[in-house]
């Protein structure tokens, strides 16, 4: 198994519940695991109960688990108070308040959220050496998919911004022949220096997006749910980034043969339609289903949620690269 | 002062004033030329950079916000240039020396 692995789907299919159910078979297994939260209806909380922040926590009861939570409010934020600080630095006081609304309007952007949740993702992939697994709970199937799809995209634009900062600054220096001070030197400027390191990190980004991930999505039996998955996995190939496997998640349990009630009758016509759909999906996706797992009563944690690990037939192991003592298989 | 001083003192004079001919009447408009084009080039790339600035949504505005404390002498004049219509075609003018 891949180091990262990620789990999307549509919004209530139990992704939360699935990666926290992985992580935890991971940890069990001996591996280091970081569970990362980037839905920001957070509720990796309420699984573990327990209050996780935007730093690793380490996950109580459990060895070997950690969880956190992304809070991209939080991160743009940050962002600005950042650029902020750098603008105090640089520019005299009078100059702020003219480039100030530019970076105040920069952070309300529709697309400010997703970037400052996808530099969290990178950072949290950087710094990510001291753990095994990093297991991703994301959010609902579009911001996921737009947001692994970034770095090939960003990675243009930006490649384009330093190559026209480039020639301009190139022209500067030539109109600067005879002993005069080019306006601008290529050497030392801030803004070539800042898109490159940019750059290098969406590269990174990308690489260990494609190489170094795995990505599963969770479904239920029914029809909307089917229908999105199947346009994730179309996305999700498009960008390179193949899927590794589905988890059918909330399959309504069967009732016992002697039951005859209105209850059984209803679950019993409900596990008809949903084993056809079931069978379906092994049918009409090409990525194997790895896991089965039936709704329960309550909410899934504590001990329910080590039924649900065992439950789930996902490769635990590590890659290759890391897997250096035997681990325990599934 | 004697006759050389002043033969000199004149010679220098007017090789001051060939060269300042020359440099105002060629190597200048050149390097002009150079840095009118440079700076054109660099108008693309704050377009390209703050579109958001003219009401077209940008997908990296929140990157490229970085760089605003750099740019800021360049940002306030280039956002005043584009706004101002009329005197970008008088500054795409300006590269003709008729």
């Amino acid at each position: 198994m891949k180091k990262f692995v990620f789990f999307g789907g549509k919004g209530g299919v139990g992704k939360t519940t699935v990666s926290s159910a992985y992580g935890l078979k991971s940890a069990k297994a001996g591996l280091k695991t970081l569970v990362v939260s980037t839905d920001p209806a957070h509720s990796t909380s309420d699984v573990f109960d327990q209050q996780f922040g935007d730093e690793p926590a380490p996950v109580e009861g459990h060895d070997d688990l950690w969880a956190m939570e992304i809070d991209p409010e939080q991160e743009v934020e940050n962002h600005l108070m950042e650029i902020k600080r750098a603008m105090g630095d640089q520019v005299s006081p009078g100059m702020v308040n003219a480039i100030d609304r530019q970076v105040e309007m920069a952070h309300q952007t529709p697309g400010a959220h997703e970037s400052a949740l996808f530099d969290r993702f990178v950072d949290v992939m950087q710094n990510a050496e001291e753990y095994d697994r990093v297991v991703f709970d994301t959010s609902p199937t579009g911001g996921t998919l737009r947001l692994l799809s970034l770095p090939e995209f960003l990675e243009g634009w930006i490649e384009r911004l330093l190559h026209k900062r480039k020639r301009s600054i190139d022209l500067f220096e030539k109109a600067a022949i005879g002993g005069r001070e080019p306006r601008r030197m290529a050497e030392g400027d801030p803004i070539i220096a800042r898109l490159q390191e940019r750059k290098e990190m969406f590269e990174f980004a990308g690489e260990v997006l494609r190489t170094e991930s795995a990505y599963f999505l969770v479904l239920n039996p029914d029809e909307l749910s089917i229908r999105e998955t199947g346009r994730a996995v179309e996305e999700l190939t498009e960008y390179d980034l193949g899927v590794s496997g589905l988890v059918i998640n909330k399959v309504t349990p069967e009732p016992d043969e002697n039951e005859s009630g209105r209850g059984a009758r209803y679950l019993r016509d409900r596990c008809r339609t949903e084993r056809e759909r079931i069978e379906h999906i092994r049918e009409s996706f090409d990525e194997s289903v790895v896991a089965v797992i039936e709704s329960r009563v309550e909410e899934v944690k504590g001990s329910l949620l080590d039924e649900v690990a065992d439950e789930l037939d996902v490769a635990v192991e590590p890659t290759p690269k890391s897997a250096s003592q035997p681990s325990s298989e599934s | 002062m004697s006759l050389a001083d002043r033969i000199e003192t004149y010679r220098r004079h007017v090789s001051e004033w060939l060269r300042g001919l020359y440099h105002g009447l060629v190597s200048h408009p050149a390097y002009e030329l150079i840095e009118k084009e440079a700076e054109d080039i660099e108008d693309e790339f704050m377009l390209a950079c703050f579109p958001d600035v003219f009401g077209v949504p940008s997908p990296i505005s929140y990157y490229t916000a970085e760089l605003l404390p750099y740019l800021t002498d360049e940002f306030e004049a280039w956002e005043r240039r584009m706004w101002d219509r009329g005197s970008l075609i008088e500054r795409k003018g300006q590269q003709y020396h008729f």
